[in-house]
Formats: C-alpha cells, sequence, structure tokens
C-alpha cells in the first residue's frame, strides 16, 4: 500500500462518516450525548482539508496529521479515543513510502492499545474495543493462514469489525457515559463499534476494490429504519 | 458475593433471612445480568430452587419482580420504580439542592450533580443538564464509583480516617487509562482534596470529561454529599480549575451546606 491508496482509504472514511452522520447521532442519542455523528463529521472534514494540503506525505505522516486533528477538533470520547487510534497507527507505519500486510497489522495493534490505554476497555464493555479488537485479532490470523494475503486479511477483519459492532447491542455498557444507564444500555448498537466498523469497511473497500470512492461504505453500519 | 457495606456491619444472625434472600434476588436481577431464570438465581444466590422460586413469586405477587412471558425468566418489576422514585421525592438533600443546583449550572455553564455516598459508589440523586440546546441524557440514579468522580472524592476526603481506610482498603478499578488506582497515591489525593474543600476529576471516569465538586455537610459537620459541575475536559479543566467555577461551586456548596444544618461547621477540618 502507498499513500495515494491510504488517501482513498481516509477519503472514504471521510465520506462514510459523513453518510452515517445522523445514524452514528442516532446510535449515540440512545446511550450518550447524540454528538458522535455529527463529531466525527466535523473531526474528518478538519482532518481532509489538512491531508488534501499536504503534498507528497508518507503513509504515516498521513494518517498521523489524521490524528492529531482529531484530538483537537472532535468531542467527547472520540476525539481523544480515534485521534491516539491513529497518531499511534500513524507512528507505526515509520516513514517508508509504502508499507505491507505485516506492517498494516503493527499499526491496527497500536491502534488498539492506543484506543485501550486512554479507555482501559476490554472486549465485551459495549465500546469501539469490541470491533475493533475482533477485527484484529482476524486480520493476524489470517495474515497467518496458508492462503493469507493483504486482501484475504482486510477483507476478514472488517467482517469482524462489523460483527463486533452487532455483538454490542445486547450488551450492557461497562465504560464511558453508558454504563451510567445500567441495564438500560442493552438493546442498543454501540456508537463508537459502529464507526470502527465503519472506518475498517472503508479499509477494506479501497484494498479490495482499488477505484473510486463514492457509495462503497455504505455496506458498513446495518442501516435501521 | 457479599453485599455488606462498608459502614453497615449488621450481624447476619440478627436480621430475618428470608427479607435477606429476596434482597438479595432484588440486587442480582438488577446487576449486569437483568434477566434470570430460577435456575440460575439459585446458582448465583447458592439456594435451594424451591426456595427461590417461592421468594420470586412472593415478590411477584408485590410487583416487585415480573416473570418475562417468553423466556419464563425473571426481572425487576415496575413497583420498584415507584419506590425509586419515592426515594427521590423524599430525598432531603436532592429536595434542598434544586434550586441551588440550578444556580450553579447558570453560573458555571456546565452539567450540575449532586450525589451522595452509598456502598462504593456515588448515586446521583439531582443532575442539571447543561445550559445549552444540546441532547443529554438524565443521569438520575447513576451510580458511579466513588473513587473515578469528583463528588466521591469530595464526600470520602471529608469522612473519618477509618471509613477512609475501609474504602481504599478494597482494589480501585480502572475506568480509563486515568483513573487513580494506587491507594497511596489516593490517600495523599484525599488529603489534599480534604485541605483544598475541592475535588477535580480529569477524565478518570469517562475519557474525554472532567469535574470539580465542593463537599455538602449537614448538622454537625457531617459531610453528606457533594455538589459539582461535569463537562468536556477543554472546557472545564484546561489546565487548572478555572477561577470563576471553583468560586462557584464553593459559594453553592456553602450556601447549601448552610440550608443543611452544616453552615458554620462546614469550613473546619473536623478533627
Amino acid at each position: 500500500m502507498d499513500a495515494a491508496c491510504v488517501r482513498r482509504w481516509l477519503d472514504d472514511v471521510a465520506a462514510g462518516v459523513r453518510a452515517e452522520r445522523d445514524h452514528l447521532t442516532q446510535l449515540d442519542a440512545a446511550i450518550g450525548d447524540a454528538d458522535h455523528g455529527v463529531n466525527m463529521n466535523r473531526g474528518f472534514t478538519v482532518a481532509m482539508a489538512k491531508v488534501a494540503a499536504l503534498d507528497g506525505a508518507t503513509p504515516g505522516q498521513l494518517v498521523t496529521v489524521v490524528g492529531r486533528t482529531l484530538i483537537s477538533t472532535v468531542g467527547g470520547a472520540a476525539g481523544p479515543l480515534y485521534g491516539t487510534a491513529f497518531l499511534q497507527a500513524g507512528e507505526a507505519l515509520g516513514r517508508s513510502e509504502t508499507f505491507g500486510p505485516e506492517r498494516l497489522l503493527q499499526a491496527l495493534e497500536a491502534a488498539l492499545a492506543g484506543i485501550q490505554g486512554i479507555g482501559a476497555a476490554s472486549e465485551g464493555d459495549k465500546t469501539m474495543v469490541d470491533a475493533l479488537a475482533p477485527a484484529v485479532a482476524a486480520f493476524d490470523a489470517e495474515l497467518r493462514s496458508a492462503n493469507g494475503s493483504l486482501e484475504s486479511a482486510v477483507g476478514r477483519a472488517s467482517a469482524a469489525a462489523t460483527e463486533g459492532m452487532r455483538a454490542t447491542i445486547p450488551m450492557q455498557a461497562r465504560k464511558g457515559r453508558a454504563s451510567y444507564l445500567g441495564p438500560r444500555s442493552v438493546g442498543h448498537q454501540d456508537p463508537g463499534a459502529t464507526s470502527t466498523a465503519l472506518i475498517l469497511d472503508a479499509l477494506a473497500q479501497v484494498v479490495l476494490g482499488g477505484g473510486a470512492s463514492a457509495g462503497k461504505v455504505q455496506a458498513a453500519p446495518p442501516r435501521r429504519r | 458475593m457479599t453485599d455488606t457495606r462498608p459502614g453497615r456491619p449488621d450481624d447476619e444472625r440478627t436480621l430475618i433471612q428470608s427479607v435477606s434472600r429476596a434482597a438479595r434476588i432484588l440486587k442480582a436481577l438488577g446487576s449486569d445480568t437483568s434477566r434470570l431464570g430460577v435456575t440460575e438465581l439459585a446458582a448465583r444466590l447458592d439456594l435451594k430452587k424451591a426456595t427461590v422460586y417461592g421468594l420470586l413469586r412472593t415478590l411477584e405477587a408485590h410487583q416487585l419482580v415480573e416473570q418475562d412471558v417468553e423466556t419464563g425468566k425473571y426481572r425487576l418489576g415496575p413497583a420498584l420504580l415507584q419506590l425509586g422514585n419515592a426515594y427521590l421525592d423524599n430525598h432531603e438533600l436532592r429536595a434542598r439542592s434544586l434550586l441551588w443546583a440550578e444556580s450553579l449550572a447558570t453560573r458555571a455553564g456546565e452539567a450540575v450533580h449532586v450525589g451522595v455516598l452509598t456502598g462504593r459508589s456515588v448515586l446521583i440523586v439531582h443532575h442539571v443538564f447543561r445550559p445549552d440546546d444540546s441532547v443529554q441524557i438524565l443521569e438520575v440514579g447513576a451510580s458511579i464509583p466513588w473513587h473515578a468522580c469528583a463528588l466521591g472524592k469530595a464526600i470520602v476526603a471529608h469522612l473519618g480516617p477509618g471509613e477512609q481506610r475501609e474504602l481504599l482498603a478494597e482494589p480501585l478499578s480502572k475506568l480509563t487509562g486515568r483513573t487513580l488506582t494506587d491507594p497511596a497515591a489516593f490517600g495523599r489525593e484525599l488529603g489534599r482534596v480534604r485541605r483544598e474543600g475541592l475535588a477535580t476529576e480529569r477524565q478518570e471516569a469517562i475519557v474525554g470529561e472532567a469535574g470539580i465538586a465542593a463537599p455538602l455537610f449537614g448538622a454537625r459537620g457531617v459531610v453528606v454529599g457533594a455538589i459539582g459541575v461535569s463537562g468536556p475536559v477543554e472546557h472545564l479543566l484546561p489546565d487548572g480549575p478555572p477561577a470563576a467555577t471553583v468560586t462557584a461551586v464553593k459559594e453553592v456548596a456553602r450556601g447549601l451546606s448552610r440550608e443543611l444544618g452544616g453552615g458554620r461547621s462546614a469550613p473546619s477540618l473536623g478533627a
């Protein structure tokens, strides 16, 4: 993968967040502050303007600038969590012009470690970790398997993230504001897990499809009603 | 699993066993698994199935539990909501804090919570939304681990040394990467809170959120709860807490304490 590919991925993430803004906010309204979609959209809009202005940047630099922008523009928990995830991933990608699946795995692992360092969340707490952790594990397992490739690994990771996202519905939140609701948080899909699944789906689409960015991210979150 | 709480050294032998068992059933149904069958409850509480069944039938007759028609499992019943509301309505601190909390929210421009210590958690008895048009969820009735919120630190810092030791003796759970969990460091934090009469919390309960709180004193200078503001960490605690917010929290806490009968003794460190 190279910088052009990373740009396509970030474009797709931004487009997906824009398209899903109301859906994410609606999910957040059930168990949080009803600002996740709006915040993420604002953050990615600003971030993409900075990415567009960065000529000749390496993949690591692009991802890092997104992280820095998210930290400073996205409020609530999502800013520090996603911001740190992108910062750590950017650092893991290093300074090279291109990277392969092994390096991508390290970046995903670094993102997960960053999120867990800040949020102290484990799988089952009804957070973005419930989408990201299984995705990282699936990516790793697929890469280690006999026919594992970058393509098959991102495909598995995206599917695992979506499955993990859906699995948050029956969970009772144990982290964040949603945990204050106790049993009332049961029955709602976690907005953070949903945006994480969207980001990984966009990654899979870019790696697998390679082409134009419009209209592909729709597969990520199930559009209820 | 025991359900005895600090400060409640009730001897099991002086209690009525069946009432205790019924209470344990209600607490189990109110914990993380909200629907439980007779077999699961019996296993969890180490009781005979017939005993659990009899207790559930009795609780059901009083609408304190109800049975799910489809699964046959039990869950908490509607009578508990009425009791919960009645508890809050009769809560003296809540009743007295309404106007004070409103004025603090207006002055500070942030959400206000009033809480009391129950066991190892702070129970939110009153919540005023941040005075803007944003969507917020009412957090009255929420329980927050005492060590992760400014309200809990403000209260515990003004308890006696014995009670503090007891609370610090049990492991402090990690809610975020910034939650203070080291008992020794926490002891120092409580000392600081007590000296300053003000507690702060920075992303220790929820990532991105902070809180500033001051203790509330009742008659004889006993700490009865705390009042405080909470909101985005970048507003509330950019570096140190903004002086105007600190003043507002302290003044409101002092005024409300006076009304609760703890006015004169409040500022003293209650040796």
